[in-house]
């Protein structure tokens, strides 16, 4: 088994933010493993870290919660992106490609620079 | 910034995530409950057994109780949470003692509440904005004689140093002076300023009032500004007031404005309720009569210096223009704020006082929780063992001491509010209102909380640190630590409790003092019957136009006869003035007596009299002693005659009578026709003089007092007697005293020195019964070993408390020692105080010792009783 990855301070966030995005309204669990199969079972994701991030999400109100039922007709927590959320992902995604953009720069080989 | 605002809406979120916190938490538990069912539904669905399925969601999880607290910790705000449990310990702790508590925040209440007070009160009299612009350019202007310092001067030369005086903006003149308002019910005597019409422009109270007082008062217009305080009493605040006319002495007046809230004139002490332009007042052109203070305004940058050395000038040339007046008078100037500071002084010294007392509670206050928390010491000892750090167990017993400040400083806020209530009754009885404008306002709540937080660093932070600095070890083994250390700290405390206790002996023998010296001069005979329910009206047709003497005479005569009809009256008399007012009765006439030598050969004397009618003597029930009162025959035109005091008979006719002499009063030969047992004239304490009566018709006035003794109820009589004066003459203004009034005002400084030493002295005993408390109960929290083996050798409860109360009253022995001895070397400066009493009284020393003795044999009762209950057994298992 390859060692995976731990999640990265402050892109718990954005994962959240992109796949809820992507998925639409989802609940605490499904988020998770959503996120895992993304990343390709590389990241070693704690599940019970995601709550933690999801509270901070909603106080600061980038996304909402209400109870629901889920596809296996449980009472799960739903998650969706707020208006403010929508555009916090646009903008995270924007700063993050410029972050990964400038290290990549510098991660090239040495010749190449 | 979105990022600030979005980080102050999770913050919020989060104060309310800890108001809701069950709510949250169940919440989230079933949010965990269905995360979990649905890993376990997946896994089953994968072939694993219902269990297996179980066990890997947990770990996928990452443990449920270690995620809860996670989500608790993001939800709500940690530290809160950690100061609301801070709290709520405490609360709890300070309950469960409620001894304890009562004692510590009664104390620390009346420190805060008597130093609350005072600052309210340094902060009316001098620290509160003063009623002007800029008043750091205000001064003073001050002259010099040969005889003395003198700030009055007539208008003529106010104008003078306004006109010539460079360095000035301006110069106003105040004169301070007494009207009476009417109203449509009543008159009412009230504090005027008669002022230059510059007063409120130069002082820039309000920057419409100024000019439009000006304009009006140069036109000679017959106007008023009417303070804001009478404007809500009397006038309901009517905002349609402004340019009414009111009626002032029996003149109206138009209302030209308000005077902003809070402007009381320049005196801290004499609120103003009327100011007057002294264009309609007369008098302005006169440059003899000095009835003017004057205050002017530096121009900007000029210095006091500069102005002084101008002012210096102009008062030499006015020394050379007008001798008469001024010869020998120099002028100069003074800063006025500086002239309030220094006249303040008194206050700050007070402040310095009750900072003093407020120090002492904080030392008791300490001393009682360092009792309380000596025996927490294991309970402390074991949290640091189990790993709390010392600084949240400081945090923690400093929780604990800020709810007992602010506990005591609300209290205090309430006994200051209490205390303000009652200054009306402190300030001595006078017609017009005196007295500071005190009130709960933020500087006040400011000044509280800033204090009490001071002193819980001063009562607080100490046994704090004290109580965790602990070999925790040792302690836990032997239940003792640093004994050494804290036995210096046990001495300190001791000549802490000593000092207290003989400040209230001291304090209490000098109330002792006070209070004989009252009660006996209560007993004074006064030369009148104090028993009867008398009422006075002094009545004043002077400041009425058109009352001739033959109108004024008929005015009383009516008033007189009517009132003698009203039921209920017993007795009627009139006077020109009432006996024991500390002013109006120093008049004299000059009086010669033929046939009997004059002290140092002086052809007159001066006698203090009084004018009186026929019924006087009886209304007052002062006897005659020899011959007749005066009767309706002693008329204007009859022979000219006189009552006087047994005084003045003894004096100039010793060994003989002196009915059928005569004496000349004024020029005017008058014949002794009775002699009248002494009465005080201006104050109980005074000793007997020559006093004479004239009848009234015979030296009529323009003012008198009509003396009405009309049974117990009073105010029956002065509304029945309002309807006598306004049928009279409703114009009339008339003033209301009852004999209750006069007491007061006769004996108020009295009666005021037993209140405030009495109050001291209580303080005084209070607090020291609490430093002693706190050192006997600290003693005994020590010794519960030694006790315990006392007892296990035999000592009964009887001895333990004999030996604990003898640590106390040692300690109370020495203070009272100390204290009366103290007393001995100071009660001497009561002396002049003091009547019928000695400051020697053996009675006062004795009975403030008894006094102090027993409350000490008190306070140590309960700690002493405490030791005596101890269990032997449990004490020295303890070991």
């Amino acid at each position: 088994m390859a060692e995976k990855a731990d999640v990265w301070q402050g892109t718990l966030a954005l994962m959240v933010l992109r796949t809820l995005e992507t998925m639409g309204p989802q609940h605490g669990y499904g988020l998770a493993r959503r996120i895992e199969q993304t990343s390709d079972q590389l990241l070693a994701l704690n599940y019970g870290t995601l709550y933690p991030a999801l509270l901070r999400l909603e106080q600061e109100g980038f996304i909402r919660s209400r109870w629901g039922s889920s596809d296996n007709n449980r009472r799960a927590k739903f998650y969706e992106l707020t208006e403010a959320g929508h555009r916090q992902g646009k903008k995270a995604i924007a700063e993050w490609e410029q972050a990964t953009e400038i290290l990549a720069r510098f991660l090239r080989p040495a010749a190449e620079a | 910034m979105p990022n600030l605002a979005r980080r102050f809406r999770a913050i919020c979120s989060r104060f309310a995530g800890l108001l809701h916190m069950d709510h949250g938490n169940d919440d989230f538990t079933a949010e965990l409950e269905s995360h979990v069912a649905m890993d376990v539904d997946d896994g089953i669905r994968t072939g694993l057994a219902p269990d297996e399925a179980r066990r890997q969601a947990l770990i996928r999880l990452g443990g449920l109780e270690q995620t809860r607290q996670t989500f608790r910790e993001r939800r709500s705000l940690p530290w809160v949470e950690i100061l609301i449990r801070d709290v709520r310990y405490g609360l709890r702790g300070l309950a469960k003692n409620p001894g304890f508590t009562t004692v510590a925040v009664l104390t620390l209440a009346l420190g805060i509440g008597v130093t609350s007070t005072i600052f309210a009160v340094a902060d009316a009299a001098l620290l509160r904005s003063w009623p002007a612009a800029e008043p750091e350019r205000l001064v003073r202007i001050v002259a010099n004689t040969p005889q003395g310092p003198d700030d009055l001067f007539s208008y003529p030369e106010s104008q003078d140093l306004a006109a010539q005086g460079k360095s000035l903006e301006g110069v106003l003149a105040y004169s301070r002076h007494s009207a009476i308002l009417h109203t449509a019910s009543e008159s009412r005597q009230l504090v005027d300023e008669v002022v230059s019409p510059n007063y409120f422009s130069l002082l820039g109270t309000d920057p419409k009032l100024g000019p439009r007082f000006l304009a009006a008062a140069k036109n000679h217009e017959r106007i008023v500004v009417i303070s804001n305080a009478v404007w809500q009493r009397f006038f309901g605040a009517d905002p349609r007031l402004v340019g009414k006319q009111i009626s002032l002495t029996g003149r109206s007046f138009t209302v030209i404005g308000i005077a902003p809230p809070g402007f009381r004139g320049l005196m801290p002490f004499v609120p103003v309720e009327l100011w007057l332009p002294l264009t309609t007042w007369g008098g302005e052109n006169d440059r003899g009569s000095r009835d003017f203070e004057l205050l002017g305004r530096l121009r900007p940058g000029v210095t006091a210096a500069e102005a002084r050395a101008e002012i210096d000038t102009i008062g030499r040339r006015m020394a050379q223009d007008y001798p008469a007046l001024n010869r020998g008078r120099t002028v100069s100037i003074v800063s006025e704020r500086q002239r309030l500071r220094e006249a303040a002084a008194p206050t700050l010294l007070m402040m310095i006082a009750v900072g003093m007392v407020l120090l002492i509670c904080c030392a008791n206050v300490a001393g009682l929780i360092l009792a309380r928390s000596d025996g927490r010491r294991k309970e402390i000892a074991m949290r640091l063992a189990l790993g709390a750090t010392r600084a949240r167990l400081i945090r923690q017993l400093l929780t604990e001491s800020v709810l007992l400040a602010a506990g005591s400083a609300a209290l205090g806020l309430l006994l200051a509010v209490f205390l303000f209530r009652l200054q009306p009754a402190l300030m001595p009885p006078s017609k017009v209102a005196l007295g500071l404008d005190l009130h709960l306002d933020a500087t006040l709540i400011l000044f509280t909380t800033v204090s009490s937080m001071l002193a819980v660093l001063i009562f607080g932070l100490s046994p704090a640190l004290q109580a965790t600095r602990v070999d925790y070890v040792a302690a836990l083994k032997r239940g003792e630590t640093g004994a050494d250390r804290s036995r210096r700290r046990v001495t300190l405390r001791n000549a802490l409790v000593v000092v207290e206790i003989a400040l209230a002996a001291t304090l209490l023998t000098a109330s002792g003092l006070v209070l004989r010296s009252l009660l006996a001069s209560r007993r004074i005979d006064l030369g009148f019957d104090r028993q009867r329910d008398f009422v006075f009206f002094d009545m004043e047709p002077n400041l009425v136009a058109g009352y001739t003497p033959a109108r004024t005479a008929a005015f009383f005569d009516e008033v007189e006869t009517r009132t003698a009809a009203l039921p209920g009256v017993k007795h009627a008399g009139l006077a020109q003035r009432v006996l024991l007012s500390e002013t109006e009765g120093a008049v004299s006439k000059r009086v010669s007596i033929p046939g009997v030598q004059l002290p140092q050969d002086q052809p007159t004397i001066p006698v203090k009299f009084n004018a009186v009618d026929g019924n006087y003597f009886q209304a007052m029930g002062t006897r005659i002693l020899e011959g007749r009162a005066f009767a309706i025959t002693d008329s204007g035109t009859a022979l000219k005659v006189a009552v006087i005091s047994r005084n003045m008979a003894n004096r100039f006719w010793p060994g003989g009578s002196a009915l059928g002499r005569q004496i000349v009063v004024d020029g005017t030969a008058c014949i002794v026709v009775g002699v009248a047992e002494d009465a005080k004239i201006n104050g109980p304490r005074e000793d007997p003089e020559p006093y004479l009566y004239l009848p009234f018709a015979q030296w009529p006035s323009n003012h008198a007092s009509l003396i009405v003794d009309g049974g117990a109820d009073s105010r029956a009589l002065i509304a029945a007697e309002r309807i006598v004066f306004q049928s009279a003459d409703h114009n009339v203004p008339y003033e209301v005293r009852t004999i209750g009034y006069l007491m007061r005002q006769s004996f108020w400084s009295d009666q005021t020195l037993v209140g405030f030493v009495g109050t001291l002295g209580m303080l005084a005993i209070f607090l020291g019964a609490i430093g002693l408390y706190g050192v006997i109960a600290f003693i005994v929290n020590r010794r519960t070993r030694e006790i315990g083996i006392r007892m296990a050798f035999g000592a009964e409860r009887r001895n333990i408390v004999q030996l604990m109360l003898r640590q106390g009253l040692a300690l109370a022995g020495i203070g009272a020692c100390v204290g009366l001895v103290a007393s001995l070397l100071t009660t001497r400066f009561l002396a002049s105080v003091l009547y019928g009493v000695k400051p020697t009284d053996p009675l006062s020393f004795a009975a403030s010792a008894i006094f102090v003795v027993l409350v000490a044999l008190a306070a140590c009762w309960i700690p002493a009783r405490r030791a005596a209950s101890v269990d032997p057994m449990q004490a020295l298992r303890v070991e």
